[in-house]
């Protein structure tokens, strides 16, 4: 079991951080190419205050228009993102890992709250795919890859949280949470999450278009 | 009361041996220096593992030194690790959570045998 351990926390990491870092960069760089053959006039009006504006608008729970529609989705989306990078950017056992493998080390959350935001992770992913599956407009645009995306985000939080409490076999549970979370960060170019690399330029545009153009609000 | 006097003695005298001989065996890890513990203390059954793992010599573990340098060769068996590492180091010093696992991880990682896990030590 050992050997599967220093397997899953060598090689595969390191497969699993390039494919993530690399796939992010091509991904960007293809989609400025693609971008500039066919929209070249949106590069002209891309505004960096416009962009900035935009953006930090969005930022702001209940700020925008789109926020205010829909509170419970608004407090869901808000908890569920800050929670998702801050758990495991900030968990002490993943800090301990850094210690350990490459002597960094940084601020920590406590065990117990980091425990508390996981599951406020699962319990979002619960309201998000409860609102799939009854909310009918959103029902009919909902596909494969949207259910595709979700489960990759869920199993390493829930396979964490077993693994953090030792439920059934303890090496067996974190042995799949790390494999759930490489495949997580593996999959973020080019899945939904890609979301997480493209959001600030997907907002620069509509903040650019609105402000330079139409001069209007995006939010 | 008279009749009841060695008895209490005896059972006093029995406590105090018991308390020096759970020292002598020690079978978990929890230095009062951490304070707060957020994890289940690490197994550690002092004997029992150093006869299994094959170490014969104390300094493999209890090394000595001051002023930031080890000395690998001055044996401190029964120095507390707490006494000549902080919770909180100052500078590039070792501090007693990072010394702990790096001496127990590391070895077990250069031997290929013993736990690597958070869990296979801080058994809940
Ligand atoms: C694998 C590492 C290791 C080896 C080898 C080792 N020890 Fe220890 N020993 C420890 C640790 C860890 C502690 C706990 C110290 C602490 O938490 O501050 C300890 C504690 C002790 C204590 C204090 C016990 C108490 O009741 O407070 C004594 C005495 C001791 N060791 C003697 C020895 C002797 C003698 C040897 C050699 C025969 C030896 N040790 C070999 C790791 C080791
Ligand atoms: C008499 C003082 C003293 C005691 C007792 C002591 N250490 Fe150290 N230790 C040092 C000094 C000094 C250094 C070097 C400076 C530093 O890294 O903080 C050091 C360094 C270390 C290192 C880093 C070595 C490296 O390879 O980088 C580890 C790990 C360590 N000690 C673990 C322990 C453990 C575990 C115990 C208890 C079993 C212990 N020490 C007890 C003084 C001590
Ligand atoms: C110098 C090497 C060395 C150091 C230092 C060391 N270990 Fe080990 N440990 C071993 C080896 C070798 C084994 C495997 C023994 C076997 O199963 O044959 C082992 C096994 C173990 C086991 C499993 C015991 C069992 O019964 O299966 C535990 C728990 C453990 N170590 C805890 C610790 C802790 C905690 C520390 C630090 C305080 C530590 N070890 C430091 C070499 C070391
Ligand atoms: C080889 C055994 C071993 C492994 C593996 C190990 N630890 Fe430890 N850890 C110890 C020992 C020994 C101590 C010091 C005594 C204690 O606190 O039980 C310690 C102390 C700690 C402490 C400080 C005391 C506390 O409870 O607040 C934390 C936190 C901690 N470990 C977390 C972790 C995490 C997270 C992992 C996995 C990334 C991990 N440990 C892996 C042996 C281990
Ligand atoms: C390289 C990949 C990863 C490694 C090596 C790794 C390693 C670990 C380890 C060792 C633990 C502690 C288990 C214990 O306490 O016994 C843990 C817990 C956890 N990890 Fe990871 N992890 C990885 C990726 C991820 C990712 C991508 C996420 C989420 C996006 C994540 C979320 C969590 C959570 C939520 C916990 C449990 C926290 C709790 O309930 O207290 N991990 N991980």
């Amino acid at each position: 079991m050992n050997a599967a351990y220093e397997f899953v926390t060598g090689p595969l990491a390191w497969i699993a951080w390039g494919i993530f870092l690399l796939g992010s960069a091509w991904r960007l760089i293809s989609m400025y190419q693609l971008a500039k053959k066919k929209d070249a006039s949106s590069w002209a009006f891309l505004d960096l205050g416009f962009s900035l504006r935009s953006i930090v608008n969005w930022l702001i729970p209940f700020n925008a228009l789109g926020w205010r529609k829909n509170p419970l989705l608004t407090v869901t989306t808000f908890a569920f993102h800050v929670c998702l990078v801050a758990v495991p950017v900030f968990l002490m056992a993943h800090v301990a890992l850094w210690t350990e493998f490459f002597g960094l080390s940084y601020a920590t959350l406590p065990d117990n709250v980091a425990d508390i935001m996981t599951l406020v992770v699962l319990a979002a992913c619960l309201v998000f795919a409860g609102r799939r599956l009854t909310q009918k407009d959103v029902a009919y645009i909902t596909t494969g890859k949207d259910w595709l995306a979700l489960a990759i985000v869920a199993l390493p939080f829930l396979t964490g949280f077993l693994a953090y409490h030792q439920v059934f076999d303890y090496q067996i549970m974190l042995i799949a949470h790390i494999v759930a979370g490489e495949i997580m960060l593996a999959a973020i170019p080019f899945t939904r999450l890609s979301h997480m690399v493209f959001a600030a330029f997907t907002r620069a545009y509509m903040g650019s278009e609105f402000g330079g153009v139409r001069h209007a609000r995006d939010w | 009361m008279r009749r009841i006097l060695p008895l209490l003695i005896l059972a006093a005298l029995t406590l105090v041996a018991a308390q020096a001989l759970a020292q002598e065996s020690i079978t978990k890890l929890a230095p009062e220096a951490f304070g707060k513990f957020q994890r289940p203390p690490a197994l550690f059954a002092h004997d029992k593992h150093n006869e299994k793992a094959k170490l014969d010599e104390c300094v493999v573990c209890h090394h000595g030194g001051a002023d930031g340098k080890q000395d690998k060769s001055a044996s401190t068996e029964g120095t507390p690790c707490a006494d000549c590492h902080k919770v909180k180091p100052a500078g590039k010093a070792t501090g007693l959570q990072r010394a702990y696992h790096k001496q127990c991880i590391d070895c077990h990682r250069a031997k290929g045998k013993g736990p690597l896990a958070c869990g296979q030590c801080h058994k809940r």
